[in-house]
């Protein structure tokens, strides 16, 4: 694509640039600082507006968040916006307008580095492992801000995932699809994160999988750790959520629990196939 | 037929002079493959900041020897290599301060900082030669030979002598030590993992807490400190002449991306493969096979495939048929 | 209204040249200034219309300069009757078994195709080196000091420029099919592979180039100097507007080479706005801006991209050839990356990428300041110095180190314009 006085202007010569693995987000940049905020849910990002790079916004005023001890769950159709959203309230692209809170500050200007010191952990959707490194690898770079002791973590995240400790010493590219997705869960809880996003935790895994997968997130999220789901399953996924959001558009079109939401006649008309 | 004495010819001219030169040029193609993992592109500049940080460790060299400094039968130049790490470090963060990070905020595209490292290499040509000069340089101290061509007759009564220069033997070792403390590092520090997965992922890095910009910083060192070992290893073993330092970008990307680039195994094994096939090619093979073939055989010609001059035609034509046959190179260009 | 003031400004500086130093050094600027905006000219349809990153530059202007001996040079008759014909049959055979290699490796079964062409290639390589040898040094010891050479065709030198171009066009089309591909390809590193391939053979080729020993003398389109001087009538008119005949006669032998320059210079110019803004450059384009919406449409992307990577490597082999007239000899060993590969690309990125009119100005600026950073420098040098004591080690090393301030001073340029109007001075479009 054409875009910008930095453009490769088509260039594909693979003995001098490596596209692989290069970031594709649009990071908030270093140098901004929390202010106190107090009030409101433990997570909110609040009338989110934005887009990436210069491109045209993607998001409109929209709103999602997630109170302690609960699990919200973000559906709605193809490009509606929900992994912008997320990526949003973790700092992946910067907003134009609406801030983002944690805890009672005001993270809006932190970059996703420092929301992760703050107690933030997230799983994106695609490349969401570091297919290179071996599974322990990978759980230890989860645990990248921490200085004390981790071994105690990993036997959890082994716990709540036998397979990985068999797999350890594997490298994760050569895992399958829903094994990869443990050790992506695994590696955004070994930060033991005060509260957890996941961008469709189940995509692309079997069914059986899927349940299981399901499974250790209420499990995880019984432990009291708020958990913030983008889920393709709007059925499976509205059934366990404490707070649901339906995004068109880069805009709320319908906010509740998730019980109301999947009584809501409209909801289901439009969005989970009657 | 004199199978020993070929043998001797052969580790003379052959192997001794590939194996230091294979080290030399691993070492540079590692620097190269780091840049390339990480950062993402292909330094253009790499050859010149070998000069340029040699440059600084020959005058570190010759203040130690005005204040009477030496390193016994060591090269000062060994003494001074620290010194000339640091301050070629500080010219590259300096640089990448300067330079390349601003592109790196405007998310420009690798090639944009290929165009960039074109400038920087420009730059670093010109402060070489303005601070040195364009002329040969030798810095070289302590004893010249570990076993001199004479001394190795004596002992062993053979027609043919093998001489080790010190500098071959200084190089092999420095290599050694440093490459195996580079793969410590990338596999077992937390520093060093970090860098592996920014090369891997640079998003998931960012959400795993990695700050980018360390892990840039501590490349930038790494690929220094690289440099500066390689560039004085090779102005000790040859001499130090900055266009040579320009023109063994070639070899060195070769080694690079007929390892596999973005693989640091790789750069190693490029380096040598380049290495043999380049001092294999031009060497005059006359001697050797005069050992080994019966008087009626022996060759009238120096039965030298190439000449020298066309070392780069050997690194090149390697270098295509890896490319031809295996795109990624040797080593998959698996990332760093 | 930029283009022209742009221009304008280049003008300016030339003319400054010349009525501050001297018309001959002027004249020096503009004609390798023509020359250079010719050679950007090609790298700037290969980057800024395809994206092709093209870092063997020199090689491709070498081959421009190897033209001209091939072409104009008397041919050297005691050389060929000494082993001519047999380098030929040399060469033929080697390619035969190129050809028989390649395929050997497309028709053979995958088991054994590796080992033939293996053995064909290495058994051929000392087939074609025990053909060639002889001959090679029979024609080396033909008056070694003079000739030893087999010269060219004898040909007139203007014909040598579209030579020139053919034969860069014939290396460019065989790196193009190796080295591009589809998804990637790995042009930069080829070309700065066969760029120092290039220049190893002019150096070594002694039948071929003369080597390092040079072949100097080459026919000029132009007359000569100390013809002109001769003419009575040249030095009558020359006298008539106030000159001496020898300035007289060197201003106008390069006005002769500036005339010529200019017309190809904007030849070349107008054909490349034309088809950049012809359907084909708008294709090029939508290709360069969106390579898979162009390959959905059916437009075959590497074939493109051959075609464009070899127009613009034989703009360089045009330009060599005309550097080469120009020079009157052809030095193997003046040739370096810095100067005929890296400059043209500050000339191409300087001007604006993409912008026809941006690569012309580019060469001529760029060269203007590659020639005159040197005498500035002088000068800086020598204001700097000037409260130095005299014959302090010092001084001396700042004053003899003045010539290498021009690639500092090019790399400056390059990273400011690249941060401060990273579109060049004359954006596309």
């Amino acid at each position: 694509m054409s875009g910008g006085p930095y453009d490769d202007r088509g260039n594909q010569d693979a003995t001098i640039t490596n596209p692989r693995g290069m970031g594709e987000d649009d990071p908030v940049h270093a140098g901004g600082h929390e202010h106190p905020a107090p009030g409101g849910p433990f997570l909110i990002g609040e009338a989110m507006t934005g887009g990436y790079g210069r491109g045209a916004d993607i998001l409109h005023s929209c709103t999602i968040a997630v109170d302690r001890g609960e699990i919200a769950v973000i559906v709605g159709p193809n490009g509606a916006g929900k992994s912008t959203a997320m990526k949003a309230v973790f700092g992946m692209l910067n907003l134009r307008k609406g801030m983002v809170r944690l805890d009672g500050e005001d993270i809006t200007e932190l970059t996703p580095q420092a929301r992760v010191q703050k107690g933030m952990g997230f799983v994106p959707q695609t490349h969401n492992i570091f297919t290179s490194m071996t599974v322990e690898e990978n759980l230890e770079m989860g645990a990248f801000i921490r200085r004390d002791d981790i071994s105690g973590t990993l036997e959890q995240v082994y716990e709540l995932f036998p397979i990985l400790k068999d797999k350890r010493k594997q490298a994760a590219g050569e895992l399958s699809g829903g094994q990869r997705q443990q050790v992506a869960v695994g590696r955004a809880l070994m930060t033991k994160p005060k509260v957890l996003m996941l961008d469709e935790p189940t995509a692309g895994v079997s069914p059986i999988v899927m349940d299981e997968l399901f499974d250790r997130i209420i499990e995880v999220a019984r432990t009291g750790l708020p958990v913030l789901m983008v889920e393709q399953n709007a059925r499976q996924a509205l059934a366990i959520a404490d707070k649901g959001y339906v995004l068109v558009q880069g805009r709320n079109a319908h906010t509740g629990t998730g019980k109301a939401l999947l009584a809501d006649d409209e909801v289901r008309r439009s969005f989970l196939g009657g | 037929m004199d199978f020993l004495n070929a043998l001797v010819a052969l580790a003379n001219f052959v192997f001794i002079p590939a194996i230091a030169y294979g080290s030399q040029l691993a070492l540079g193609a590692l620097g190269v493959t780091l840049i390339y993992g990480i950062l993402r592109f292909s330094n253009f500049a790499h050859g010149d900041t070998m000069a340029i940080g040699t440059m600084f460790t020959i005058l570190v060299t010759w203040g130690l020897q005005a204040v009477g400094v030496s390193f016994g039968p060591l090269p000062t130049a060994l003494l001074a290599i620290p010194f000339g790490i640091v301050l070629t470090s500080l010219l590259v963060l300096g640089t990448d301060r300067l330079v390349y990070r601003f592109y790196r905020e405007q998310k420009a595209k690798p090639v944009i900082l290929v165009i960039v490292s074109m400038g920087v290499m420009f730059i670093y040509n010109g402060l070489t030669r303005l601070i040195i000069g364009p002329g040969d340089q030798n810095f070289a101290d302590g004893e010249r030979f570990l076993i001199s061509a004479r001394d190795f007759k004596a002992m062993t009564g053979l027609d043919e002598g093998l001489a080790l220069k010190s500098t071959q033997a200084i190089t092999v070792v420095v290599a050694i030590l440093v490459v195996a403390l580079l793969f410590w590092f990338l596999n077992h520090t937390r520093t060093g993992k970090s860098m592996r997965a920014y090369s891997d992922n640079e998003d998931l890095a960012l959400l795993s807490g990695i700050n980018p910009e360390r892990v840039v910083m501590v490349t930038w060192i790494i690929v220094a400190a690289l440099a500066v070992v390689a560039g004085t290893l090779y102005g000790l073993d040859k001499s130090f002449k900055p266009f040579t330092y320009f023109q063994i970008l070639l070899p060195i990307f070769a080694s690079a991306i007929v390892g596999g680039l973005g693989s640091p195994l790789g750069a190693i094994a490029g380096g040598f493969i380049i290495a043999f096939s380049e001092v294999g090619i031009t060497y005059a093979w006359k001697k050797v096979l005069t050992y080994l073939l019966p008087e009626s055989l022996e060759p009238s010609g120096l039965v030298q495939l190439l000449s020298t001059d066309y070392k780069f035609a050997v690194s090149f034509v390697i270098l295509i048929i890896v490319l031809l046959f295996r795109p990624t190179g040797l080593f998959k260009g698996k990332s760093v | 209204m930029r283009t022209l003031a742009l221009f304008a400004l280049v003008a300016a500086l030339i003319l400054g040249t010349g009525f501050l130093q001297s018309w001959n050094s002027a004249l020096i600027i503009l004609n390798m200034g023509l020359v250079s905006a010719i050679m950007a000219l090609g790298v700037n349809l290969q980057w800024g219309l395809a994206g092709l990153f093209n870092v063997g530059v020199m090689g491709f202007v070498a081959l421009g300069g190897l033209a001209v001996v091939l072409t104009a040079v008397a041919p050297v008759p005691e050389a060929w009757a000494a082993g001519g014909w047999r380098v030929l049959g040399g060469l033929a055979f080697a390619l035969a078994a190129i050809v028989a290699a390649v395929f050997a490796w497309k028709r053979l079964p995958r088991k054994t195709r590796g080992w033939a062409v293996a053995a064909i290639a290495v058994g051929g390589f000392f087939i074609y080196r025990a053909i060639l040898d002889p001959a090679v040094s029979a024609i080396e010891s033909v008056d070694p000091a003079a000739t030893g050479f087999l010269g060219g065709l004898g040909l007139p030198v203007l014909l040598a420029w579209p030579v020139g171009g053919l034969l860069a066009a014939g290396v460019a089309w065989v790196i193009g099919k190796t080295a591009l591909g589809l998804r990637s390809d790995y042009l930069a590193i080829a070309t700065l592979g066969i760029a120092e391939i290039i220049i190893a053979l002019l150096k070594n080729e002694d039948w071929l180039t003369r080597g390092v020993k040079n072949v100097i003398g080459l026919p000029r389109p132009v007359p000569y100097e100390i013809d002109l001087q001769n003419d009575a009538g040249f030095v009558e008119t020359a006298a008539s507007i106030g000159l001496d005949p020898t300035t007289a006669s060197t201003i106008y032998v390069k006005l002769g080479y500036s005339m010529l320059f200019a017309v190809v210079l904007v030849i070349v110019l107008v054909l490349a706005q034309l088809a950049l803004n012809s359907p084909w450059g708008r294709m090029m384009r939508a290709v360069r801006d969106n390579e898979e919406a162009a390959e959905a449409m059916g437009k075959d992307v590497t074939a493109r991209h051959l075609q464009i990577f070899i127009l613009g490597s034989a703009l360089c082999g045009i330009a060599g050839a005309m550097m080469t007239t120009l020079d009157g000899q052809l030095t193997p060993s003046s040739y370096q990356p810095l100067r005929y590969t890296f400059l043209i690309w500050v000339m191409v990125i300087v001007g604006g990428s993409g912008n026809n009119l941006g690569a012309v100005l580019g060469g001529f600026l760029i060269w203007f300041l590659w020639v005159q950073v040197e005498p500035m420098g002088q000068w800086l040098m020598g204001v700097i110095t000037a409260g130095m004591a005299d014959g302090s080690a010092l001084k001396a090393h700042l004053l003899g180190s003045v010539q290498h301030m021009r690639l500092l001073t090019m790399g400056v340029i390059l990273l400011l314009v690249l941060r401060f109007a990273p579109r060049g001075l004359l954006p596309e479009r």
